[in-house]
C-alpha cells in the first residue's frame, strides 16, 4: 500500500483516513453553522466548524470518539465555540467510557476571543481528566508542523498518551515567543534544525513525552493509535510523584547542556547527524537497547 | 469583512447529489471554504452566501460567481463561501471540487 503523508492532510482526510473505511460520523457536521460570534465582529471571516471536527467512529471495530484540528484556521486556535465543541466530546468519552482521540494541530488558545478561549481550554484540559478518572484513555497525535502549542501543548501533555510523527512538535511557548523573551542568540526560531531538534517528534520520544514515534503515513498513525487503545494511564498520586521525580531527574542531567544533540546522545543515539535523516521506524529500532 | 447574498440562473444538478452536503478548501490565508447544500426548492437557480474579509471587490464576486453559475449544473444547490483572500482561479476550483464532491456519479 502507498504511503500517505498524515502532515498534508486536512483535518477530516486525517479523520478518515486513521479510522475504520467509512465509520466516521460527524457531529455538528459543517451544515449545522454552529460558528464563531466573535470573528466576524474582528473582520476574520468564520468556519463551519470553527475548526474542529469531531465525531464518533470505530477502529478494529472498536468504537472511539474523536477530533481534528485545522491548523490552517487561525492557527487551529481555540475558541469559545472550538472549545465548546472539544469539551462535550470529552465529557461523551468519558460517559460512555469511550477511548477519545485528538488530532491535533494548533498554536492555541484563541486571544482574539479574550478570556471565553482561556476558560474554553481550562474546561477541556478539567474534561480530559474526568476521561481519564472514568478509565477512557484520551489519546493525543501531534503529526503536523503546526504542532502543539500552549494550552493545547498542555492539554496534551494532560493525555493519557501522544503519539508524535517528526513533524510534529510539541510545546509550550512557541519558538518565536522563546526567541522574543530570550534573545536570538540563546534561540534562533528561524533554525528549523534547532526547533525540532528541541520540541520536534523525535526529541519528545527521546524525552519520554512521547509514548509512540511513528512514520508520517496514516497506516503507522493508526497503528500507534491502535496500540494505545488499551487501559487509560491511571491518574493516582503514585504516578504523578514518579512522573514529577522523572522531570527532576531530567532537569538535572541537563541542566548544563547546550546543545540538542547532547541530549539525543545521552538518550542513546550514538549519531545525531545520522539519526537526524532517519524515519521514525528506523529512529525507533535503533534506539532499541536503550529506548526509554 | 463584506458579505453577500444573491441567486443566478443555472442549470438544475446534471446528477443527483448523493450527499446532503460538501464542503471544499479551508479558511486559510489565500484560501476559502465553500459548502455546497441540495435546495430541491428551487431548482433552477444557485443561491450564494458570501463572507469575505476582502472588502471592495463585489463586481467581481458577483461576475464570478454569475461565470460559475452559467458554466456548470448547479441549479437546486445553495452554496456558502467564507473567503480569506482568495484569487479568482482558487476560488472556481473550490466551486468546481465541491460540486465534483457532492455528486460522485458525475464522469
Amino acid at each position: 500500500m502507498s504511503r500517505v503523508p498524515y502532515h498534508e492532510l486536512k483535518a477530516r482526510e486525517r479523520l478518515a483516513a486513521i479510522v475504520d473505511p467509512g465509520s466516521f460520523a460527524e457531529i455538528l457536521p459543517p451544515p449545522a453553522r454552529v460558528m464563531s460570534p466573535y470573528l466576524p465582529k474582528l473582520g476574520i471571516p468564520v468556519a463551519f466548524d470553527d475548526g474542529l471536527a469531531i465525531g464518533r467512529a470505530t477502529i478494529d471495530g472498536k468504537p472511539i470518539y474523536l477530533a481534528a484540528q485545522t491548523g490552517q484556521f487561525v492557527g487551529g486556535s481555540v475558541g469559545e465555540v472550538h472549545s465548546a465543541k472539544l469539551v462535550g466530546l470529552l465529557k461523551a468519552a468519558a460517559r460512555d467510557r469511550l477511548p477519545c482521540v485528538l488530532l491535533i494541530e494548533s498554536g492555541g488558545v484563541r486571544l482574539h476571543e479574550g478570556s471565553s478561549g482561556e476558560i474554553g481550554i481550562a474546561e477541556a484540559i478539567r474534561a480530559v481528566f474526568a476521561c481519564r478518572a472514568a478509565g477512557a484513555p484520551v489519546i493525543a497525535v501531534i503529526g503536523s508542523d503546526i504542532g502543539a502549542y500552549g494550552g493545547m501543548g498542555i492539554l496534551s501533555a494532560c493525555c493519557d498518551f501522544r503519539v508524535m510523527t517528526e513533524h510534529g512538535r510539541l510545546g509550550i511557548s512557541g519558538p518565536i515567543v522563546i526567541e522574543k523573551w530570550m534573545g536570538k542568540a540563546a534561540y534562533d526560531s528561524a533554525d528549523r534544525a534547532l526547533v525540532w531538534k528541541t520540541s520536534g517528534g523525535k526529541t519528545r520520544y527521546l524525552l519520554g513525552d512521547a509514548n509512540a514515534l511513528v512514520n508520517d503515513d496514516t497506516a503507522a498513525v493508526r497503528a500507534g493509535i491502535a496500540r494505545l487503545l488499551g487501559p487509560a494511564s491511571p491518574v493516582t498520586l503514585a504516578a504523578i510523584e514518579a512522573r514529577q521525580a522523572e522531570l527532576a531527574a531530567r532537569l538535572e542531567q541537563f541542566a548544563a547542556v547546550t546543545s540538542p544533540e547532547a541530549i539525543w546522545q545521552a538518550r542513546g543515539v550514538t549519531d545525531p547527524a545520522a539519526a537526524t535523516l532517519d524515519d521514525a521506524e528506523t529512529f525507533v529500532a535503533s534506539l532499541a537497547p536503550a529506548a526509554p | 469583512m463584506e458579505t453577500f447574498q444573491h441567486s443566478f440562473p443555472s442549470r438544475p444538478l446534471a446528477w443527483p447529489a448523493d450527499r446532503s452536503w460538501a464542503l471544499a478548501g479551508v479558511v486559510g490565508s489565500g484560501n476559502l471554504e465553500v459548502l455546497i447544500e441540495p435546495n430541491p426548492a428551487a431548482p433552477d437557480a444557485v443561491a450564494y452566501d458570501l463572507q469575505t474579509s476582502i472588502p471592495g471587490y463585489a463586481d467581481s464576486w458577483k461576475a464570478a460567481l454569475a461565470d460559475f453559475a452559467a458554466h456548470y449544473a448547479v441549479g437546486g444547490t445553495r452554496i456558502t463561501l467564507h473567503d480569506q483572500g482568495a484569487a479568482p482561479v482558487v476560488i472556481t476550483m473550490r466551486l468546481r471540487q465541491a460540486l465534483d464532491l457532492l455528486t460522485p456519479a458525475q464522469p
